[in-house]
C-alpha cells in the first residue's frame, strides 16, 4: 500500500484531502527498475503516469542526426513523467530510463485515473491543474536552458 | 515547504535536472546531481508557490577539478 504521506510530497497532488489522497494511493502500483532499464520508449504506446519514489531517471529524445536518444533532462525524487500521454492520449514523447539501481516508481494507469477524476471531479480539477503547472514548469526549464 | 527546483547547467553538456528538496538553494552553494558537483550562480522564482510547494529555477556551472 502506498502511503498518503508520500503522495503529499508530490506536487501534482497538492491541494487534495487525506481521503482523496487515499483514493489516489489505491491506484498506485509500485515498480522497481535497475540502472539502464528502459521504462518507456519514445513513439511507443503506453498509458501509465509515473511518480519517482526513489532514484533518478533520464529523459531522452531521438534526433535524426544522432544514432541514439539525446538526454534532455534528469528527474529525481518526487517528480512525475508520462503526464503528456496521460493528457493527450498520444504516443510516448520521449524515452525514459533508470539512471540508478533501485529506482522505485509508482505507476498509475490512465484509465483508472480518468475514471477516478470522473467520479470525483474535485480530484480531477485539482490534479489536472497541477499537471498543467508541472508541464509549464518543465517548459520554463527548457526555455532557460536555451538562454 | 518543499522546493521543486529545476537546475540548468551552463558551460557543460549536462542535460539539467528537476528534483524536490527541503532546503531552498542559494547562490554560491554547491549541489551534486548525476555524479557531478555544480556551483549555483542564479536562483529565480518564476512561478508563485502553490500550496506547500515552491517552484525555483537555479542556474549553475560545473565545479572545476
Amino acid at each position: 500500500m502506498v502511503s498518503r504521506d508520500l503522495l503529499k510530497q508530490v506536487s501534482i497532488f497538492s491541494g487534495l484531502s487525506d481521503e482523496q489522497l487515499m483514493r489516489i494511493a489505491n491506484l498506485c502500483r509500485e515498480v522497481t527498475h535497475s540502472k539502464g532499464d528502459i521504462i518507456v520508449r519514445e513513439k511507443e504506446s503506453s498509458s501509465d503516469l509515473y511518480i519517482i519514489r526513489e532514484g533518478t531517471v533520464e529523459v531522452a529524445l531521438g534526433t535524426p542526426s544522432m544514432p541514439g536518444p539525446m538526454p534532455i533532462i534528469h528527474l529525481g525524487k518526487g517528480q512525475i513523467f508520462g503526464e503528456v500521454a496521460l493528457v493527450d492520449r498520444g504516443l510516448r514523447s520521449a524515452t525514459v530510463n533508470a539512471m540508478t539501481d533501485n529506482t522505485v516508481l509508482y505507476a498509475i494507469g490512465r484509465d483508472d485515473f480518468i475514471k477516478l477524476c470522473d467520479e470525483d471531479t474535485h480530484i480531477g480539477y485539482i490534479v489536472m491543474g497541477n499537471i498543467a503547472a508541472d508541464l509549464s514548469f518543465k517548459l520554463r526549464h527548457y526555455n532557460l536552458a536555451w538562454r | 515547504m518543499i522546493y521543486q527546483v529545476s537546475y540548468v547547467v551552463i558551460g557543460g553538456k549536462h542535460a539539467g535536472t528537476i528534483m524536490n528538496q527541503e532546503e531552498r538553494p542559494e547562490v554560491g552553494e554547491r549541489v551534486e546531481f548525476a555524479g557531478e558537483t555544480f556551483e549555483i550562480i542564479e536562483v529565480l522564482e518564476i512561478i508563485p508557490p502553490r500550496g506547500d510547494f515552491a517552484y525555483l529555477h537555479a542556474t549553475c556551472k560545473p565545479v572545476e577539478g
